[in-house]
């Protein structure tokens, strides 16, 4: 269930908008990114910049509940939202696994990879967000939009 | 995610509604293609004019499709992908894999 926080010391500029915990299943992806898309139209983001924060949290939750979760529903995977006055929008995806290093993923965009069925979820983050940052060891990724 | 399919003049024709992303959605397109490949056919138009977000496992479900109906000898062609979805398929590189078009009728026809 979404809820309201107020302020986080470490982030004392960003002021939080939702702090969702879900467990790790694909189905339950849609509701929280319907929900991110529901906050960012009432902040008034243009929806070019909403479609894409949108598509980069559906990105990073899939790969929390597959990569991170294993699909496994009795896992949880939490997603923060935050923004600050100068409508700066900041996601942080966090799961229970152990991680994982970003540098090892294989270029989609190469020519032996062009046709793969999948490998292409950090990619299509680090294209739509405007800073990307993984935390050590891997199990939390954090976004901002600009 | 509705899918509704048909055939005209040899080709499937795909009607998708709704997020083509992780989950049923992604798994029920996976199922109809490969249900369609198995019983020989080989020509797919897709009409994605209301899928207004594809993920990575959308996208990675209609590479696959393609790159299987070209070894058939045949192919998966894309009818009035949504502005956001040619934006996402660009920027992975896929775009250019894919015949787009504007309508039903003139994929069907690029078939002869």
């Amino acid at each position: 269930m979404p809820t309201e926080l107020g302020g986080n010391a470490e982030d004392s500029a960003l002021s939080d908008l939702i702090d969702f915990s879900m467990p790790a299943a694909a189905g339950a992806i849609n509701e929280v990114v319907d929900s991110i898309t529901e906050a960012l139209t009432r902040l008034e983001v243009p929806e070019q910049k909403r479609y894409e924060v949108a598509l980069a949290v559906q990105e990073a939750l899939a790969n929390a509940v597959v990569h991170g979760c294993g699909n496994d529903p009795t896992k949880q995977v939490r997603c923060r939202v935050k923004s600050d006055p100068r409508g700066r929008i900041l996601i942080i995806v966090s799961d229970p696994g152990p991680g994982f290093s970003p540098d090892l993923l294989a270029n989609p965009q190469q020519e032996e990879n062009l046709y793969a069925d999948h490998g292409r979820g950090v990619y299509l983050i680090r294209q739509l967000m405007d800073e990307v940052e993984f935390e050590r060891p891997g199990n939390e990724i954090r976004m901002w939009k600009y | 995610m509705d899918i509704s399919i048909r055939k005209r003049s040899q080709v499937q024709l795909i009607q998708l509604r709704g997020q083509l992303r992780l989950g049923e959605a992604v798994d029920q397109f996976r199922k109809a293609i490969d249900e369609a490949l198995a019983e020989g056919d080989t020509r797919f138009v897709v009409n994605l004019a209301e899928v207004p977000m594809i993920d990575s496992s959308g996208i990675g479900v209609l590479v696959r499709s393609l790159a299987s109906t070209k070894q058939r000898g045949g192919s998966l062609k894309l009818v009035q992908p949504s502005s956001f979805a040619v934006k996402t398929l660009r920027l992975v590189g896929v775009l250019n894999l894919f015949e787009v078009f504007d309508d039903d009728d003139s994929a069907v026809a690029s078939f002869s």
